[in-house]
């Protein structure tokens, strides 16, 4: 279990995480989410060490997360926003950096490259330098370097930008099969979609304080299931409901609306974005 | 080990650098050597200036190419390229990770003078270098990785790195009892001058290279400034808040 508490980060005089608290179920899926600058890199960044808070801490089944923890940290894996890597080398250089700073032999992490590469599609590259690579290809490897040492919790900041369409879903389909196998994932991402899908609990982030946890579908219920739009003064304006029988009373008034399931999306700009509409 | 881990990372480094690396190093040494020792034939104190230059130019070639080593990898590594949080995550010792750079450093400040020494040996100077040579200038090699390390650290962008080769490495190129004696140099400023690394280590490998003992206390000042500058890479690595 991840546990978070009064979690806080401030530099200068700005405050980017402000008094965290969070418990992270072993075997969960949890998404970070909130809007540009709201913390979500911040407390990744925590969670891995590269930062350390001002105030609070991070325990991991009950042990204190620091830079000396070589215990906590052989339990975790990163996947950072930025492709932290060392651009000169190549995927196997790569690959076999991770595998000796995790302390691995050289014949495992011999068989998991190739097995990664070759499940990423990326074996026939394998020679190529970081630098010579495309986006999405090194976004990949990133992937390949975080599951080669068979972690037990999976940091991912935003571990699909850049990705296209069919690669983002080859992404979605790979956590959801290690999250079932029994690896926590924590994901800050900017696609809602990706953490409805995904996540069994989310946690809404702004201004570095938590708005609200829960499940999508208790925070989608809450809101109402049921979304109509409709455009008012070249606004798009969403309203919620809870019931059928009001959308549909709704709607036989207003016949220009339109109406749809309410999403993630819906609930986060409700709650954490600009005030769009009115319930 | 992780200090092995790094020692592997620095060996693919040179490897796939070598050239670039070799040529590097041998470049502002050779040209100080064919213009001060062969350009310009002189003698210092009744020697052909040549026995003068050339070990300072060895101890010269231990700080510039270990300082190098560090200061330009890890400046890259920790601001543009971000790879230092990968070793900031995993579980290998952070001690680990700085001893791996300063020894990885100082071996590649010992390539850059052993060039010197193999570029040189042509010319029958006479000059002894010996095993006490070759501590003398791993000494000095992870006196000044450690301080590329303690810079790399505090540097603001990638782009600081080259501007600490004109602040401090330069200036102790040409003051430091490379090129003279600091005994020339006026009081006060003499003393300063005197009590930096390279002043020491190539006073030592001068020394012994004219076949004497070198001064003690020379190891004296490279160990504490090797004390304080590794002190504060530790202090960095594991207290430095937003590293």
């Amino acid at each position: 279990m991840i546990e978070i508490k009064d979690l806080t980060k401030t530099f200068d005089k700005f405050t980017a995480v402000d008094h965290l608290n969070l418990k992270i179920e072993t075997g969960e899926f949890f998404g970070l989410l909130g809007p540009n600058g709201a913390g979500k890199t911040t407390t990744i960044s925590m969670m891995s060490t590269v930062l350390l808070p001002t105030e609070g801490e991070i325990r991991l089944d009950g042990n204190l997360l620091n830079r000396t923890a070589s215990k906590e940290k052989r339990k975790l894996s990163v996947i950072t926003q930025e492709y932290s890597m060392r651009q000169d080398m190549t995927m196997d250089e790569v690959m076999e950096y991770q595998g000796r700073l995790y302390f691995l032999p050289k014949k495992v992490i011999r068989e998991r490259t190739d097995q990664w590469l070759e499940f990423a599609g990326l074996k026939e590259y394998r020679k190529r330098v970081v630098r010579h690579l495309s986006g999405g290809m090194k976004r990949k490897l990133m992937v390949c370097r975080a599951l080669l040492i068979e972690p037990e919790i999976l940091l991912l900041d935003e571990p699909t930008a850049g990705m296209d369409a069919i690669s983002r879903r080859q992404m979605w389909n790979l956590l959801r099969q290690l999250n079932q196998k029994g690896l926590t994932i924590v994901l800050t991402t900017h696609y809602i979609d990706e953490a409805q899908s995904l996540c069994d609990r989310v946690a809404l982030i702004n201004k570095g304080k938590l708005n609200t946890v829960d499940t999508p579908d208790h925070l989608i219920r809450e809101l109402g299931a049921f979304a109509v739009d409709e455009v008012s003064d070249d606004n798009l304006v969403s309203r919620y409901f809870h019931n059928h029988s009001d959308v549909i009373a709704y709607m036989t008034d207003h016949p220009d609306a339109t109406m749809r399931a309410t999403t993630l999306e819906d609930v986060f700009v409700e709650r954490v974005g600009n005030r769009l509409s009115k319930k | 080990m992780g200090i092995v881990t790094v020692l592997w990372e620095k060996w693919i480094e040179f490897k796939r650098d070598f050239y670039k690396i070799t040529i590097a190093a041998m470049m502002s040494p050779l040209m100080y050597l064919i213009i001060f020792g062969m350009g310009i034939q002189t003698t210092s104190h009744g020697e052909p200036y040549l026995n003068y230059l050339i070990p300072g130019i060895v101890a010269m070639s231990t700080m510039t190419g270990s300082f190098s080593a560090v200061a330009q990898n890890m400046s890259v590594q920790r601001l543009y390229e971000k790879a230092l949080d990968q070793v900031m995550v995993s579980p290998t010792p952070l001690w680990q990770f700085i001893v791996g750079q300063i020894i990885g450093g100082s071996l590649r400040g010992m390539y850059a003078a052993g060039i010197i020494m193999l570029l040189t040996a042509p010319i029958r100077t006479g000059l002894i270098f010996n095993g006490l040579s070759l501590f003398i200038m791993f000494l000095n090699g992870t006196v000044f990785s450690t301080l590329a390390l303690v810079l790399s650290f505090l540097a603001k962008s990638y782009t600081d790195a080259p501007r600490f080769n004109s602040y401090i490495i330069m200036p102790m190129t040409f003051l430091c009892n490379t090129f003279f004696s600091t005994e020339q140099m006026p009081n006060g400023f003499r003393q300063v001058i005197a009590i930096l690394p390279l002043s020491q280590a190539s006073n030592m490998i001068r020394a012994i290279s004219a076949g004497m003992h070198p001064d003690g206390i020379g190891f004296v000042i490279l160990f504490a400034y090797l004390l304080i500058f590794s002190t504060i890479s530790f202090v960095f690595i594991y207290k430095k808040k937003n590293l």
